[in-house]
This record gives structure tokens, C-alpha cells and sequence, in this order.
């Protein structure tokens, strides 16, 4: 009964894997050869703390897959971390504490915020290449972020593959209109000038824009503004759950058949566990396929092996778990480029073996080869929440953007 | 109190140094703060900065609410305006770091003087609720003025630099904050060795009384908000100039708290009181960091409730200090001081 | 201009106006007895929202149980708060005990965190899902039921304050502690009670906030709206409290509808303002006298 009232998945999923991290990662490999590092600056508490246990427990097992792979070209691979609460002073702290004592090729950052202060030693140190929690647009121009790169389509792009989407959802040349709802927040912000710039080059209307307040408002007068303008479809962002519920609940009750749509960070497994039977049909932007979806392929098959193996009774394994194993896929195959093409390993070098990314295979982790653009992977599918089987469902092709 | 310490002179009992000891060790403190980076490591030297900077803000808030007894919760606000204003000086005009920063410290300065105006009328909690209020607004400028400010994305900025050299590592900001600190901690002293500082003790200890003695209440109040504010700025222009980057977010409400549990935790209206609450509340999370490190082998949720138990001992910090020790570190300093120089004795 | 959308927002408005003037009846109820400003209000309505979670989502109580059970938890707590943490801080400055409720704020947050975790909550369904049409006026239903359980709540309040012992003990107590103390009021035991009862109504205007909007360790931000409300009404006030708090939700919600989200703060801190300047103790508060 008291487990109940705690019920909350506070255990971090793959623990036993977590201590070996934080002490010696280095596995049991025979050769002698350097160890390659994998950084990271990791949410495990704080605001952010529910995306932060998976990805930790996502860059873990890769660890040990890879590991358990001979690591990369016989380099034996190790995965340090410390926690940071997501607050950008102490992910700065943790950058430093750990580039300090190790050599660290590749790290991964825990907010835009992060990023975007680290940016300048990063760009000094030359030594490190970076990807993260963040799909921030901003990271994506090469001239100030030369070396950091987003893991999937930065937002902007994610706002491109929703309304390509959109556009394909017409009838007899109409096409539908579409609300833009978005937090008072960076992150809130990010994707919006582009996102109506798009709208406009495929001709849909963006008969409204909202912006509130992230988390527990009372939207009730700006669900009132959406009746007025009844559009067909509600694109959310900078949103992990609230208000998302509201809104939909609240225009259902009104019946409007609006479509509801999220990006990366709200397309999780959380919306369906919180909201029941109200998320069915909400539709996200993924660039990955979840864990529990119908696909397959080598390297799906082994992560599911892995996240099997470190921790069995955690069941289905989310968005982050994938974000965080990708994160360090692309790790591996750009150290694995630059190592093959005999360069040293800093960070231009494995700018440049990323660029290299072409019709690239990432085993079904993604449904299709995927090219690296302006450092980020602008690829996705629109997955739609089917209540009853509690999991989202593809409802689109993958769609990359040029 | 020490032995045989009987003040004769008026210039006796203001002297920042009271005896040869004093000056002895606080020579070897330099030295140690010189010697310091060239031993640490950058994680060392990163805590390093952020202490220093911490120094300066918390020194300023401890100058309005520490010994003005005016209660601010905008210190996050005015440092915004000082890492705003070296951002676009520093994007725009490209003049050196002592310039920009100064003019930083003087736009706060120039803010905190219009947030103090309604203190002749209001006070005490209300004041507080108004400086609430100028944080509130600072923060919707910051996000909505895009022209200057950059919107939410905020502004990049360049390193700091003066004569061609530019400051780019923590290595070398060390030797920019650190020496500021130093010395605004001892302009802060020196103020209080004059009217005017003595004007904001009377203001704090009675303002009524303070005002039939001839002290200009408003006159004075605004002063204490434009030095402290002037602080604030200084702290944020540094800021700017470590981190390189400034969002409306890198200047949250929590940071105005964390500042005034630093003045607090530390001693209020205590200088040393305010230097030791800002290094200990900076190195707070690094040190439950370490802890809960040494805790994961036996219990391996450790991690998890790092943040939360943060929040807790954050909180359980500042009543704790206000009931058990409400002058704080600074006090507890001063007894371990007192043990050692009147040893063997007991008091 | 469209009428029927601005009596809609309006009505919305006024709703989320009549939760906040819940909380500052709360609030203002502490301040009257006890002259503190109590900062973790946001964070007292949070903790008893979670309550209400854990007895109706994770126990699987019915709502109906579980609500008064959580306004109990969370009247408890406003007791415990006032035993331990501000009564040691009797006869200190106000900033002082201010502070204090500043860092109970911050404990709580870290309680709820280390409990419930920080992810983001929906509370269990309670409250009817059919809308509410007055005339052609949409409201959204939740908002309508909240708005009318906070308000029967409200008039028990009012009532309990001017029948009941208690009530009497405590606006005597609150409007000369000595006389109040001399006559055999026991006083200590009215400051616990103010607590215990301001944190009551915090407490059920938590449940129905977290009711219509979701619940996470930040909750507590909307203290900040509520700090609003009592000083626009004056601090000591409770028809201030109930005639701000209807004023600031109104407006709130007109400024986020017309003009967009990011000027729902600013436009009521604008209030704020220009009360502070030319009302410094709010539209109904009294003007303290200040004597050497």
C-alpha cells in the first residue's frame, strides 16, 4: 500500500549498471588499448529528472553493448557522469570536473541553456565534440555551435515534418488550419518563427497563436480563443504534460474535432500513462522508433536485448532511453570514422566524419538511412496515441525534410 | 571581545585592522587567493569564479537588507540589468571590460533607485512585495525587448578583453572577479566607516528615530538601493562576461532567494558574514555532489534525490539560521576566533 | 468587439478569481492573527494537491474521501509549520520570520520531490465533464464546480468567523493581541489556529487548482499571483482579500486572452504597482500608525 501512494517510478531504471558507471566503467576488455570516454553532464534529479533517469540508463547499456562489442576499433569504451539538476551552473561544474580528470572526445549536455554557455570553451578546448538533451534550433548554426550537433531534428525541423505533415492531410486542395500553442519559455519559443515561415511556404493558415505559462495554468480562456477560430489541427510545444491535457480536454468538451500534436519532449509515454483514455489521438513528431512499436532491426533488436538484460522488471523503456542510446550511437560512429580515417580525435575532425554521415543505417533505431545536415538528423514520423493498447502508433512514412 | 583591547581613539575604534596579526593573516589570505589558481584544477578554479561572483551580489544585498534593513528580492533583476548592458556593450561597441562593467553597475544602479522610490512610502514587507514587483517587470523586458536584449534566446557576447588582451579562460576571469571582489568587499567596508554608512545602520536599527536625528529617510534609503543594486550590476556584468551567454532565464527569482539565504546563512549585516555565505552556499550542491557519490555504492537511488534533498537542506539552512543562529556563519566564525585567541582560557 | 468572448473570458476569469480569493482568505487570516506573511502558502495548497493524489490516485480512495482527508493533511501541516518553525520566531523583525516562510517554501518543494518525485501530475477526475452554458457562455466545467465548492467553503468561513468561539478569539487576537491576551484569550493557541485554518482554505484551493491545471513540484508559483491579490486588497483585509482576488483572476485572464500569455504577470504586478504607490496598504487594508 505504501508503494502505492509512492507510486511514481522513482527506482533509475538499470541501477546495477549506474554504480559501475560512477566508479569504473572500464570493462573487462583484454586490450590494453586508451579508453574512449563518453561524458556527460545528466539530469538524474531536478525539473528535468524524468527524462534524465532513462537517458542515463540509454547511454549505460549502450556503453555496455558496445563494450560487450569489443568497444570501438578495440577501445574499450567508458561512460562518466555526474548529476547536475539540471541547473546550468552545476552542468557547467560537472563539464569541467570531468573534462578535468579525463580526455573526453564526446559529452553529452543537459539543456539548451548548457549548450549555449558551453559553446565558447568548447570552441577554445577544440578537444570535444557535443550532443544532448537539446533540439534547440540555435545549436544547429555552424558558425557559433561548430561543434555540437542535435540527435535527430532540431525543433524547427520537427515543426517542418508536423506541418508536411498537416499539408498532407488535406481534402480536394484544402488545406487544414493549424493553432500554434507554445510555452513563455526558450524552449517554448524556439520553433515558432520558423514554424510559420513553413506554414506559409506550404500554404497552411496559422489562424492562431497562443502562449502560456509551462506546467499548471488555468487555460481555460485561451481554450475559449481556440473555439472562436476552430482550427483543424493544435501543435504544442515547450510542454511536458500540462497544459497539453487541458487544452484537449477542454475542446473535446466543446466538441471541436481538433487534432492535437506534440514534439519531441511531449510525444512520450507519460502523456498516455497521466492522461488514460484522454490522450487517444494525440499525435507526436519522433524521430525514433519507440521501444514498444512493431519495428525491428539489428540494432533495435539488441538495444531491447540490453535494456532486457540490465534490468528486467523495467518493462517498456522511454523516448529518452532511445534518445540517450542514439546519442551515443552517433558517438560511436563518428569516433569511429575519424579513428578509421587515421585523424586525430578532436573536435573538427569529428565534425567532419559527422558531416560525412550519408545514407547512414542505424539498425531500426530510425526506419531509414539517414544523412547527417547542418548537424543535426532532420528525419521523424508522426506517431498517434492508441489509448485502449497504451502506445503510440505510426501513422505516417518517415518524413526528411531537405 | 579581546584583553587588553581598550579603544582610545575614534580612528582606534574604526581601523579596519586592529592589531598586527590581523594584518598578518589577512596578507597570507591574499596570498593564498593569488597562489590559488595556478595549483587548482579548472573545476577548482570554475568554483573559484562563481564564489567570487556570488562575493560581489551578496555584498551588495547585504548593504540594502543586511544593514539598511531594506528586504529586496529583485537582486536577480538588477544583476540581469548588469549582464544585459555588458552583453550589448560588449556586442556593440566593443569597449573594454573595466568600462562595461561600470557602466553595468551604474544602469543597475539607476534601476535600483527607481525600485527604491516607493520605500519612503512603503516598507518592510511591502517593499519587498514592490521590489517582487521590478523583478517581474525586468524579466518581461529582458524576454520581450528582441531589439536589445535577443528575446529568450538571449545574447552571446564576447569575451572580455582590455589593452588586446582578451579575458577567455577561467583562468584568466579569475584574475578579473577575484581582485573585484576583494576590493568591493572593501569599499563596502569603507562605506560603513562613514556618514553614510553609519545613516544606514540607524535607518535599519529605528528609521523614525533615524529621521528625527536629521538622517534624509528617502535620501538615504535610495543611496543604500543604488550602492547595492550598483553591486548586483557589477555581479552580472561578470557573469556575463564568465558565461558569455545572458537569457532572461539565467536570471531567475530562485537566484534573488538564493542570494538573500546567502546573506542570511552568512550573517546579516556582516560583511565577513556575507563573504562566508556566498562561498558556502555556492559550494553547497558540489558538496552533497561528493557525498552523495560516496553514498551510491551502498545505495544506489542515491542520485535521484540529490535535487530534492538540496531543496530541503536549502530551506532547512535558512530557518535554521534564523532560529538557532541568526547571525550567522559570520558569528560561529567569530566564536571559533574567539576560542583561539583567548586559549588557555575558557572566555 | 465581440461580446459573448469577452462575457466568456470574463466568466473564466471570474472563476479562477474566486480560487484566488480562497487562498487569500487563507492568506489574510494568518497575516490578521499573527502579522506574518507567509510565503509557502503556494507551497501548502501544493502539499495537500499531492495528498489528494496519493489518497485518490494511489490508494484509490474515492475523490469525495479523499478531498477533505487532503485539506485535513494540509491544515495539519499549517499547524505543525507554525509549532515548529514561527512560533521560535515570535518577537523577531518581520523580515526575519518572512524568510523562515521562504525556506519552509523550499523544504516543501524538496519533501514533495523526495515523495512523489518531480515529474509532472494529473490529478484523478473528480469533477463533473458536461459544460456549463449560462445563457450562451461557455465555462469550462471544472472551473464552474471549483468555483462553487471554493465558494460554500467561503461562506462557512465567513460565518465560523463571526458565530463560532474560535472565530471570535481570533479577530479579538487580531485586533489588539494585549486585550485579547488579558481577557483570557488564550493567544498562542489562536496563532496555531490561525495557521491551522488558513492553510485549511490554501489546502482545498489546492486540490481544485491542481483539479483544473495540473500538478508538479513548481505549483507553488502561483503563490506569487496570491501575493498579488492580498496586497491589492490590503494585507489585513478579508473583503480586500475576496474582492482582489476576484479583481487580479479577472484580469489575469483578460490580459492572457487579449494580449497573449507573457502579459498575465506583468499586467496584474501593473496593479500592483500603482497601488503601492498610491495606496501603499492596499484598497481596503488599515494604515498602521507608526509611533517611536
Amino acid at each position: 500500500m505504501f508503494r502505492n501512494i509512492l507510486k511514481s517510478g522513482r527506482r533509475l531504471a538499470g541501477l546495477g549498471s549506474l554504480v559501475a558507471a560512477l566508479t569504473v566503467a572500464a570493462p573487462a576488455l583484454a586490450q590494453d588499448k586508451e579508453p574512449i570516454v563518453f561524458g556527460g553532464s545528466i539530469p538524474l534529479s531536478g525539473v528535468f529528472a524524468f527524462a534524465g533517469v532513462h537517458l542515463h540508463a540509454g547511454l549505460t547499456d549502450y556503453t555496455s553493448w558496445i563494450n560487450s562489442q569489443g568497444g570501438i576499433n578495440g577501445h574499450p569504451v567508458k561512460y562518466v557522469m555526474e548529476d547536475t539538476g539540471y541547473e546550468v551552473d552545476r552542468s557547467v561544474a560537472a563539464f569541467k570536473k570531468i573534462t578535468g580528470s579525463n580526455t573526453v572526445p564526446v559529452y553529452y549536455g543537459d539543456s539548451t541553456g548548457f549548450m549555449k554557455t558551453i559553446a565558447s570553451e568548447l570552441n577554445s578546448r577544440g578537444t570535444t565534440l557535443m550532443s544532448g538533451a537539446s533540439f534547440a534550433t540555435a545549436l544547429t548554426d555552424n558558425e557559433q555551435y561548430p561543434y555540437q550537433f542535435i540527435p535527430g531534428p532540431n525543433y524547427s525541423q520537427m515543426f517542418g515534418i508536423i506541418l508536411e505533415y498537416i499539408a498532407s492531410q488535406g481534402e480536394g486542395g484544402e488545406k487544414p488550419t493549424v493553432a500554434f500553442v507554445y510555452s513563455d519559455t526558450e524552449f517554448g519559443k524556439d520553433p515558432i518563427e520558423n514554424g510559420k515561415e513553413k506554414a506559409a511556404e506550404l500554404g497552411i493558415d496559422v489562424v492562431e497563436e497562443i502562449v502560456t505559462k509551462p506546467g499548471s495554468v488555468d487555460v481555460s480562456a485561451e481554450v475559449l480563443k481556440l473555439r472562436r477560430v476552430r482550427p483543424d489541427y493544435v501543435v504544442f510545444h515547450g510542454y511536458v504534460l500540462s497544459p497539453i491535457n487541458e487544452f484537449m480536454v477542454q475542446m473535446r468538451q466543446m466538441g471541436l474535432d481538433t487534432q492535437f500534436m506534440g514534439t519531441f519532449w511531449s510525444s512520450d509515454k507519460l502523456i498516455i500513462d497521466k492522461m488514460g483514455a484522454d490522450a487517444d489521438g494525440y499525435m507526436g513528431v519522433m524521430p525514433y522508433n519507440y521501444y514498444d512499436s512493431q519495428e525491428s532491426g539489428p540494432m533495435l533488436d539488441a538495444l531491447r536485448a540490453q535494456a532486457e538484460k540490465s534490468d528486467p522488471e523495467a518493462g517498456y523503456r522511454p523516448t529518452g532511453y532511445m534518445q540517450g542510446w542514439f546519442n551515443a550511437m552517433v558517438w560511436t560512429e563518428v569516433v569511429k570514422r575519424t579513428l578509421d580515417a587515421g585523424k586525430e580525435l578532436n573536435a573538427e575532425n569529428m565534425a567532419a566524419s559527422l558531416a560525412s554521415i550519408k545514407d547512414w543505417d542505424t539498425g531500426g533505431i530510425i526506419g531509414v538511412p539517414v544523412t547527417a545536415k547542418n548537424m543535426s538528423f532532420p528525419v521523424g514520423r508522426i506517431w498517434r496515441v492508441n489509448a485502449e493498447e497504451g502506445r503510440y502508433e505510426p501513422v505516417s512514412d518517415w518524413i526528411q525534410l531537405d | 571581545m579581546r584583553i587588553g583591547d581598550a579603544k582610545q581613539t575614534y580612528e582606534a575604534d574604526e581601523a579596519i585592522w586592529t592589531s598586527p596579526t590581523q594584518k598578518f593573516w589577512f596578507a597570507l589570505f591574499l596570498l593564498a587567493l593569488l597562489v590559488f589558481p595556478l595549483m587548482a584544477n579548472a573545476y577548482l578554479l570554475y568554483l573559484g569564479c562563481l564564489v567570487g561572483i556570488a562575493v560581489i551580489s551578496t555584498t551588495g544585498l547585504n548593504i540594502l537588507t543586511g544593514f539598511t534593513g531594506l528586504i529586496s528580492l529583485g537582486q536577480a533583476g538588477f544583476m540581469g540589468v548588469g549582464g544585459y548592458t555588458v552583453a550589448w556593450f560588449s556586442l556593440n561597441t566593443g569597449l573594454p571590460f573595466p568600462v562595461t562593467l561600470l557602466l553595468a553597475g551604474l544602469l543597475a544602479a539607476a534601476v535600483g533607485i527607481l525600485v527604491g522610490l516607493p520605500s519612503l512610502r512603503v516598507k518592510g514587507l511591502y517593499l519587498a512585495i514592490a521590489t517582487l514587483a521590478a523583478s517581474v517587470f525586468l524579466h518581461f523586458i529582458f524576454a520581450e525587448w528582441e531589439s536589445v536584449t535577443g528575446g529568450m534566446g538571449g545574447l552571446s557576447l564576447e569575451p572580455a578583453h582590455l589593452f588586446g588582451v582578451t579575458f577567455q579562460s577561467d583562468f584568466r576571469m579569475y584574475f578579473i572577479i577575484v581582485p573585484l571582489a576583494v576590493l568591493m568587499v572593501f569599499a563596502a567596508r569603507n562605506v560603513f566607516r562613514t556618514r553614510i554608512g553609519r545613516a544606514f545602520i540607524a535607518i535599519r536599527d529605528r528609521d523614525i528615530s533615524a529621521e528625527i536625528l536629521g538622517i534624509d529617510l528617502l535620501r538615504y534609503k535610495l543611496m543604500s538601493f543604488a550602492l547595492s543594486s550598483f553591486y548586483a550590476g557589477v555581479a552580472g556584468g561578470l557573469f556575463a562576461y564568465f558565461y558569455r551567454v545572458v537569457t532572461p532565464e539565467s536570471f531567475p527569482l530562485s537566484m534573488s532567494i538564493f542570494y538573500l539565504a546567502a546573506v542570511i546563512v552568512g550573517g546579516m549585516g556582516n560583511l565577513l558574514g556575507g563573504i562566508l555565505g556566498a562561498a558556502f552556499m555556492t559550494l553547497i550542491p558540489e558538496i552533497l555532489k561528493l557525498l552523495t557519490a560516496a553514498l551510491t555504492p551502498f545505495y544506489p537511488n542515491a542520485p535521484v534525490f540529490m535535487s530534492p534533498m538540496l531543496e530541503i537542506i536549502f530551506g532547512a539552512l535558512i530557518v535554521g539560521f534564523l532560529i538557532f543562529e541568526p547571525h550567522g556563519l559570520a558569528e560561529i566564525w567569530h566564536r571559533i576566533r574567539r576560542f583561539f585567541s583567548l586559549w588557555p582560557f575558557r572566555n | 468587439m465581440d461580446w459573448l468572448f469577452f462575457g466568456e473570458i470574463s466568466l473564466a476569469g471570474l472563476a479562477m478569481g474566486g480560487l484566488y480569493a480562497l487562498i487569500a482568505l487563507g492568506f489574510v487570516i494568518i497575516y490578521k492573527a499573527t502579522r506574518v506573511i507567509n510565503f509557502a502558502i503556494g507551497e501548502i495548497m501544493m502539499f495537500a494537491a499531492y495528498l489528494f493524489l496519493a489518497f485518490a490516485g494511489g490508494l484509490e480512495m474515492s475523490p469525495w474521501v479523499a478531498l477533505p482527508l487532503a485539506v485535513l493533511g494540509g491544515s495539519i501541516l499549517g499547524g505543525v509549520i507554525e509549532k515548529v518553525m514561527i512560533r521560535p520566531m515570535l518577537g523577531e523583525s518581520p523580515i526575519s520570520v518572512v524568510m523562515v516562510t521562504i525556506g519552509v517554501a523550499s523544504i516543501l518543494v524538496g519533501l514533495v520531490e523526495l515523495i512523489w518525485g518531480a515529474d509532472p501530475q494529473l490529478l484523478p477526475r473528480f469533477l463533473p465533464r458536461e459544460p456549463v452554458f449560462i445563457g450562451e457562455m461557455y465555462l469550462a466545467p471544472k472551473i464552474a464546480y471549483g468555483f462553487l465548492i471554493g465558494a460554500a467553503l467561503l461562506i462557512l468561513y465567513l460565518l465560523y468567523f463571526r458565530f463560532s468561539r474560535g472565530g471570535v478569539a481570533l479577530r479579538a487576537t487580531a485586533s489588539d493581541q494585549a486585550a485579547a491576551y488579558s481577557m483570557g484569550i488564550n493567544v498562542r493557541r489562536v496563532f496555531n489556529l490561525a495557521w491551522v485554518f488558513g492553510s485549511l482554505a490554501a489546502s482545498l484551493a489546492g486540490v481544485l487548482v491542481a483539479a483544473t491545471g495540473g500538478l508538479s513540484p513548481q505549483f507553488g508559483a502561483i503563490g506569487l499571483s496570491v501575493l498579488v491579490v492580498v496586497i491589492v486588497g490590503g494585507l489585513d483585509s478579508i473583503l480586500g482579500a475576496l474582492i482582489a482576488g476576484v479583481f487580479i483572476g479577472w484580469l489575469e485572464t483578460v490580459a492572457g486572452a487579449y494580449l497573449g500569455g507573457e502579459y498575465r504577470m506583468p499586467a496584474t504586478f501593473a496593479v500592483l504597482a500603482v497601488i503601492l504607490v498610491i495606496r501603499p496598504y492596499g484598497l481596503f487594508g488599515t494604515h498602521e500608525i507608526e509611533r517611536v
